[in-house]
């Protein structure tokens, strides 16, 4: 693994290369160290350093002097400026004790955990199909399905929310289009059940395409003569898909599944968008949505830090098992 | 064998039939957003008609829209332009160059450093919100544009996908530039880059939507007059009353001019998509 494979060399050119060792002067061993730095400043600043700072605010409690749920963002900003780092007080588990009886949190978790549990499954399931469809041979103009099922991943996120915040109004085009059909109109924004419904939909909508081409890429690189050792078996087009599909397609399948995963997890745009729309909020609260009324509506900072470093935790455990179940290791 | 073909045809016509439905499943709330944005609001949000063609009420709608006091739509597509296009170029080149060292070089350190920034691809990085905030209050950046091009120009899937495709150039070609007496900065540039356009393209687009599509962070660091589309849009939803008819064109306006770019780079798009994610 360290040491860096070349069977193509030539020897000419291992020759050059000894030669220009020696030219080469000692100062531009720091070359790779040069190309790499910028990158790795910003990644230290900006992405190490507030993964263990989260973790280390999540032992205190550390809140804003404006209390706020009134304030809008932008004063709450300015009152933060005169906010000192000495407002800390240390308070060890405390932060995370009292997530056990938050009952505000046991909702979005079970609010995130429904959404996870009805949307990744569909949106999965309907991705695949597609995917197989499309990569049927008899399927004609297959560049031209696959660009327009693809395109909802480009719009923008709260743009598209607000979409179908608009097209599930009570009045609204969906509720027509049932009416036509006899089905009475449904209260989708006000209601706790049909909200996360609308939510689920504009999730589904806006990233089956996208799962879609992954899978489609999978499918593609599936070798063929694989179909064709099971076709002279005699081998059924279910048998296909069960015995050589799927077990080839496992480790694409199995990152679809971990990044939708972690996606519901980040839900926000739409919940915000959609909920702030309809339905009382807390009857559709994510969890990333509390920890930013937690955060800067609330200003307890300390407390939502735990709550950041919770999620991280759950999250990256389901990745872990996720990956562990799909049992391959070069996922 | 009669048995055989007809089984085939129904076949057949349940994937076409599957492929269309959700072809036109996706479309119409595309196609309606546009319809809708030139109606008024109680034309397309009234329970007794069904808006099929667009009207003649989009200038009117429009501004509406401009005449807003909190929100200034145009700026804020002009501050999403601006802040994806930085992000995008600086990302870019940061992520290349990481991307070219490890693909191209032997240092000490080489594998736990690349895979420590792997690892933070399964966490949940837009996550980092209180922190980054935090660090940015620090710094003097609030309601800067560095406030959210910072951030991610470091962005782990960049560097992955530049050094899986970096591996791709081979070394001969870098020997003999560098016999040709080319700096090593100038290997990279005159040789590397322009070998890997489309994968430089396909990882543009895809930094360039992340950078379009971020809200939390902007929503929390940026003030009204640098509020980037998705918080410009989200200020019209939050309002007492919501004017829907201004919604439909904000968002119309900012759906469309990406979904051009889109179709005009999806391939590069798809390809970035699959080098990224499955590769090795």
């Amino acid at each position: 693994m360290s040491q860096r494979h070349e069977p193509n060399l030539s020897d000419r050119i291992r020759y050059r290369r000894k030669q220009l060792r020696e030219v080469l002067p000692s100062s531009d061993r720091g070359v790779p160290y040069l190309f790499l730095s910028p990158f790795f400043v910003l990644f230290s600043v900006f992405l190490a350093f507030p993964i263990f700072y989260t973790l280390y605010l999540s032992f205190f409690r550390f809140e804003g002097v404006s209390n706020s749920t009134i304030l809008w963002i932008e004063t709450a900003i300015f009152d933060y400026r005169l906010v000192g780092i000495s407002d800390l007080t240390f308070v060890g588990l405390d932060n995370y004790l009292r997530l056990l009886s938050d009952s505000l949190f046991h909702q979005a978790m079970y609010n995130t955990v429904f959404i996870l549990l009805v949307q990744v499954p569909i949106m999965v399931g309907l991705a695949l199909a597609l995917a197989l469809a499309l990569n049927a041979s008899f399927v004609r103009f297959r560049g031209v399905f696959r660009t327009i099922i693809a395109l909802p991943v480009s719009a923008n996120l709260v743009a598209y929310a607000t979409v179908f915040l608009v097209l599930f109004q009570e009045t609204g085009l969906i509720n027509y289009a049932l009416g036509l059909v006899g089905i009475g109109p449904i209260p989708w924004l006000q209601d706790a059940f049909w909200s996360r419904f609308t939510i689920v939909s504009a999730v589904t909508w806006r990233w089956t395409g996208y799962n879609m081409i992954i899978l489609l890429a999978g499918l593609q690189n599936v070798p063929k003569h694989l179909y064709e050792a099971a076709e002279i078996d005699g081998a059924t087009r279910f048998e296909k898909f069960r015995y050589v599909t799927l077990p080839q397609l496992r480790p694409v399948l199995l990152f679809v599944v971990v990044t939708s995963t972690i996606g519901t997890f980040k839900l926000f745009a739409e919940p915000v968008t959609i909920s702030q729309g309809g339905a009382p909020l807390e009857s559709t609260i994510t969890i990333v949505q509390y920890i930013y009324q937690t955060a800067f509506i609330d200003f307890r900072l300390g407390y939502a830090s735990a709550l950041t470093y919770v999620l991280i935790a759950i999250v990256s455990t389901l990745s872990l098992i996720q990956i562990r179940l799909g049992g391959t290791s070069d996922a | 064998m009669h048995e055989t073909t007809r089984r085939s045809g129904v076949w057949k016509f349940v994937t076409y039939a599957f492929i269309l439905l959700m072809a036109v499943v996706t479309i119409v709330p595309l196609y309606w957003v546009l319809v809708a944005s030139t109606l008024p609001e109680e034309v397309f949000l009234s329970s007794t008609s069904l808006p099929l063609f667009p009207g003649d009420a989009f200038f009117e709608n429009f501004r509406a829209l401009q005449a807003r006091e909190s929100v200034n739509f145009i700026r804020s597509i002009g501050n999403s332009v601006l802040i994806a296009s930085v992000y995008t170029l600086l990302s870019v080149l940061l992520c290349s160059m990481a991307g070219f060292a490890f693909a191209k070089y032997e240092f000490r350190f080489k594998e736990p450093i690349f895979y420590t920034i792997l690892a933070t691809l399964v966490l949940p990085i837009q996550l980092l919100v209180i922190p980054l905030f935090l660090l940015m209050s620090q710094l003097g950046l609030m309601n800067s544009y560095w406030a959210i091009i910072l951030p991610w120009a470091a962005n782990p899937v960049g560097i992955f996908l530049m050094r899986q495709n970096m591996k791709s150039v081979p070394d001969t070609l870098l020997e003999s530039a560098r016999m040709d007496g080319a700096t090593e900065f100038q290997v990279f540039y005159k040789v590397v880059l322009p070998t890997l356009k489309s994968a430089l393209a396909a990882l543009a687009t895809i930094l360039f939507l992340f950078q379009w599509n971020l809200f939390l962070f902007p929503l929390v660091v940026l003030e009204s007059d640098k509020y980037t589309i998705p918080v410009a849009i989200n200020q019209l939803v939050g309002a007492q009353r919501v004017y829907y008819d201004q919604i439909m064109v904000a968002a119309g306006l900012s759906i469309i001019p990406i979904f051009l770019l889109f179709l005009f780079l999806q391939q590069y798009f798809v390809k970035g998509i699959i080098g990224g994610s499955i590769k090795e």
